[in-house]
């Protein structure tokens, strides 16, 4: 990985919304070594949306796209609403997505550390 | 009308006659017929014409063929040429003369307008056909007599095959697996619909109606269209797997899906006069192939999340511990923690297990004497089950490394019971009589890992106490993270 990857992703804030909780705890190791400040994670999607309505801070979000037995969409609009980019966590690939999140980055699971910072900063850059 | 009595005129009539009921028993003959079949009507009164003149080979069958069509359709039949030989009385010398006849039979209604009878005249062309065989050897000059006879001989044999072959194609097309149907002129009318194709439009009649009319719920759904152009260009129309909504007995709309083809029919001068309609219903392997992707689909969001999930254990296993061999034993139990819980879980093909087989499968390897494990049955769903392992196994690891189960003398006291208002699973882990625990300086990945799965994944609470006698943990699962009820992915 390039140093310019890591400086530009220094001191990013990542909201993650990850139902499994392994899984989740590795991505949070990923974005402490890569530097970046955690928001979450939220593991339901009603979790989610209350932390959005509670004036949530964040540069990017990852998103696993089923949460607990949930879509994740209704929290992805409200984050677009807010212009802050989406990855979107899934075993699926595009194919899970529906048409309209086609244009947004994806994190294929199980990913690696480099896939997290990639797709950050193509999410990031994007914007 | 003038005077006349028909029972004089059906007596001297120089032609052959004869009047047969249902069951073929002779009701009344001429002396002419009596003459041509060398039996008077006193011989014959009452009995079958089977019973006279048996005939068990290919004529019989054709005149009973003859018959059977007469009754059922009301209509006159005419054979125009049969052999049938019939036995010569004892006092001519007995033994079966060889006999060569046309027929012509017609049915005769009662009273209330049922075929009651059937009237036949026949001509015995014995002779003719005699001429017609001596003609043939050794020149074969047919005098017009015996041309005739053979004009009908042949005419004959060719209706006959006709009508077999008829009756044979008909037969095979109603049986066949496929549906089939035969539609006439521009409207599509139903000449035509073998079994499989009654089935499939839930057994309406449709026999002389328009498509439009014996399927309405069909318009609209491009099958009419896809007729019409067959119909005006006679060029091949159809499908594979296609979805159609055909209306059931009771009324409903069923989906189905079907391969299937519209051919135009062609008279033989080459215009076209219809469609011919044939496919099968593939509703159950479509279902089927449907089902399969769903499952694939299932299975491989479930292998990827597991890999996922094997991901972090193997790196958080790596990141804690101070040595390869460590990280290698922690991570193998780790793994087989989890592998279990999914074998608990295969064994309900994926819908839940109970807590009491998973406290008994996570701690098996422990020495039972030294653990008392009680609660009430409850049903785990599969996210609470892999979760609860886990827990489980980092719980028992510890207690095994540094707890109540590291010496000699310890015990382990675990219980759980459901609240009766809410639900709420409670689980209390308590150790005893181990070394005297300390809370550790820094949490590790056990302890970070199981804090994540009570708390962000089920949505409940874990709390730890370490006290002199021991260490002791709570858990406590809302009925909405642990129940059957809710999807889990």
């Amino acid at each position: 990985m390039s140093t310019d990857l890591s400086s530009e992703l220094q001191g990013l804030s990542v909201f993650v919304v990850e139902d499994e909780a392994l899984v989740a705890l590795n991505l949070e190791d990923m974005l402490i070594d890569l530097g970046c400040i955690i928001v979450g994670p939220a593991m339901r999607v009603a979790k989610a949306r209350e932390m959005l309505a509670d004036a949530l801070q964040a540069d990017v979000a990852i998103l696993d796209v089923n949460v607990a037995g949930e879509l994740v969409f209704p929290v992805a609009e409200e984050l677009a609403t807010k212009g802050i980019p989406i990855i979107f966590a899934t075993g699926y690939g595009q194919a899970g997505l529906p048409e309209a999140w086609h244009g947004n980055t994806i994190l294929q699971k199980p990913y690696t550390m480099d896939d997290v910072s990639g797709s950050l900063a193509k999410a990031v850059r994007r914007s | 009308m003038p005077n006349i009595d028909f029972k004089q005129l059906f007596h001297r009539l120089t032609s052959p006659y004869m009047i047969i009921d249902r069951q073929y028993r002779y009701v009344a003959v001429n002396p002419a017929y009596e003459r041509a079949v060398m039996r008077s009507l006193e011989e014959v009164e009452g009995l079958s014409l089977f019973d006279v003149f048996p005939n068990e080979g290919e004529s019989g069958q054709a005149l009973r063929a003859s018959f059977e069509r007469v009754f059922a359709t009301g209509e006159t039949d005419t054979i125009a040429y049969i052999p049938y030989d019939i036995p010569r009385p004892a006092s001519q010398g007995g033994g079966m003369e060889k006999r060569y006849w046309t027929a012509v039979h017609v049915p005769l209604t009662d009273d209330d307008g049922t075929i009651a009878y059937l009237l036949q005249n026949t001509v015995d062309v014995t002779d003719v056909v005699r001429l017609r065989e001596a003609a043939s050897l050794p020149y074969r000059s047919y005098s017009p007599e015996t041309q005739l006879v053979e004009r009908a001989r042949e005419a004959e044999s060719a209706h006959r095959s006709l009508l077999a072959e008829s009756a044979e194609f008909r037969r095979m097309f109603e049986q066949a697996p496929g549906f089939i149907a035969v539609l006439v002129g521009a409207d599509h009318i139903f000449t035509f619909a073998n079994d499989s194709y009654t089935r499939l439009i839930g057994g309406r009649q449709v026999i002389g109606k328009a498509v439009s009319e014996a399927l309405p719920e069909v318009a609209g759904q491009g099958f009419i269209e896809m007729l019409d152009h067959v119909y005006s260009t006679g060029e091949t129309r159809g499908g594979e797997g296609t979805r159609i909504l055909l209306q059931t007995p009771n009324g409903e709309l069923q989906e189905r899906y079907l391969d299937f083809s519209y051919d135009a029919v062609r008279n033989l001068d080459g215009e076209i006069t219809g469609v011919f309609v044939q496919g099968m219903d593939r509703t159950e392997a479509v279902k089927t192939l449907k089902h399969q992707r769903l499952l694939l689909d299932e299975l491989n969001h479930r292998v990827k999340n597991t890999l996922a999930t094997v991901q972090s254990i193997a790196a958080q296993t790596l990141r804690a511990a101070p040595d390869l061999a460590t990280a290698r034993k922690d991570f193998e139990g780790r793994l087989v923690a989890l592998s279990k819980a999914h074998n608990l879980l295969s064994q309900t093909a994926w819908d839940s297990t109970h807590m009491a087989s998973l406290v008994g499968h996570e701690l098996s390897h422990y020495d039972g004497t030294r653990i008392a494990a009680s609660g009430p049955a409850v049903v785990l769903n599969p996210k609470a089950t892999i979760a609860v392992a886990m827990v489980l196994h980092e719980l028992s690891t510890n207690a095994a490394k540094y707890g109540a189960l590291s010496g000699e003398e310890g015990r382990l006291d675990l219980s759980w019971r459901v609240d009766e208002t809410d639900g709420e699973l409670r689980v209390d882990w308590i150790e005893s009589g181990g070394p005297v625990v300390t809370a550790p300086s820094r949490s590790g990945f056990g302890s970070r890992m199981m804090s994540l799965v009570m708390r962000g994944e089920l949505n409940g609470a874990f709390e730890t106490r370490y006290e002199p006698h021991g260490f002791a943990c709570m858990l406590t699962i809302p009925y909405s993270s642990y129940g059957r009820i809710k999807h889990v992915d």
